[in-house]
């Protein structure tokens, strides 16, 4: 029971941060929904529903341009590719929650992924941390979609640094993973395939699933190269 | 104009489906030694994807660096290397970047 209330604790310290990024991002997304004139029930529905907020930013935008349903739901799809592969690598950290896994599907996202592996990497499967950044999450998003809806134009969170908390978390993450060649060798070559496909298509959808898939290939070279060596 | 709680509907399957099989597609396998590492180095490229997309935003088409992102990520990652803190990183980060968003830019 301690160590439960301890897991619970450290969870919602570490999501925090993540948090706060998360209520801003739905600030906006509420009041560029409120503009697109969705309605409120709409608007904060989708965010109960989808829980997506790179998704949910799309369809706004797409839907004030007047596209059709099929091209929104394509690129729907095209945005959660990175999904799959979230999944897979969450899987056994995930699994020993039995039937609660499909619940704690529902929140496979960029900030689960990131602390949820973390925590992984240390500690080994622990679905109630997972459950409770999730959670945290969770309710930051869809409140936060509601209060836009509700304030429109009145908060904005570049004003109070609020987006840069998401790279910088993203940053701190990262940094302490980087402790071997192959690691450092992933993290470059991501970072050469992510700059290399923003040049060549800025803003599109498939950095990120590109540079998950390929870099660490480039880990595993290094790797399989220092273990001959 | 479309209707929005069938799109809701459809757009609620395509993310929960996208989130579920990866997990149900890895459950009870065994996973070689290979992949396992292989799964260890995704967080590694899929943090960094995120970074360089973080600092690098299409601008009308164009690709523009964000300054308060880099500057303030540089100094996130020194307090980092420094004083090994989370929390505290990610706070200097803000504030710098914060900074150099109202005085350089």
């Amino acid at each position: 029971m301690a160590a439960a209330k301890e897991t619970i604790k450290t969870a919602f310290i570490e999501a925090l941060p993540l948090a706060v990024a998360i209520f801003a991002y739905g600030l906006s997304y509420g009041v560029l929904a409120a503009q697109a004139e969705l309605g409120i029930a709409v608007i904060v529905l989708m965010s109960i529903l989808v829980f997506s907020g790179s998704v949910q930013m799309v369809v706004v935008a797409m839907l004030t341009v007047g596209a059709s349903l099929a091209s929104i739901l394509f690129t729907a799809v095209l945005l959660n590719l990175r999904n799959l592969l979230y999944g897979a690598a969450l899987a056994e950290g995930i699994l020993p929650a039995k039937k609660w896994r499909w619940l704690l599907a529902y929140g496979v996202t960029d900030e689960t992924f990131v602390l949820g592996i973390a925590r992984y990497k240390v500690y080994g499967p622990d679905p109630l941390y997972f459950g409770v950044i999730t959670a945290t999450f969770y309710i930051a998003w869809v409140l936060s979609g509601l209060m836009g809806t509700l304030i429109g134009n009145q908060v904005d969170p570049q004003k109070w640094g609020l987006d840069l908390a998401f790279p910088l978390t993203f940053i701190a993450l990262l940094l302490p993973g980087l402790n071997t060649s192959p690691a450092i060798a992933t993290a470059f070559t991501a970072i050469a395939i992510g700059i290399g496909l923003e040049y060549l298509m800025p803003g599109n959808e498939l950095t990120i699933i590109i540079a998950g898939v390929l870099a660490p290939l480039a880990g595993l070279y290094v790797r399989g190269r220092s273990k001959d060596a | 104009m479309l209707n929005p709680w069938v799109l809701i509907g459809l757009l609620f399957l395509i993310t929960y489906g996208s989130r579920v099989i990866g997990i149900e597609f890895m459950a009870g396998r065994k996973m070689s030694p290979t992949l396992r590492l292989y799964f260890s180095y995704v967080p590694i490229a899929v943090i960094s994807a995120l970074i360089v997309k973080q600092v690098l935003i299409p601008v009308d088409g164009e690709l523009t660096i964000s300054l308060p992102v880099l500057i303030g990520g540089f100094f996130t990652a020194v307090a980092n290397l420094l004083t090994k803190r989370f929390l505290p990183s990610v706070l200097i980060g803000i504030i710098i970047g914060l900074a150099v968003r109202y005085f350089l830019i």
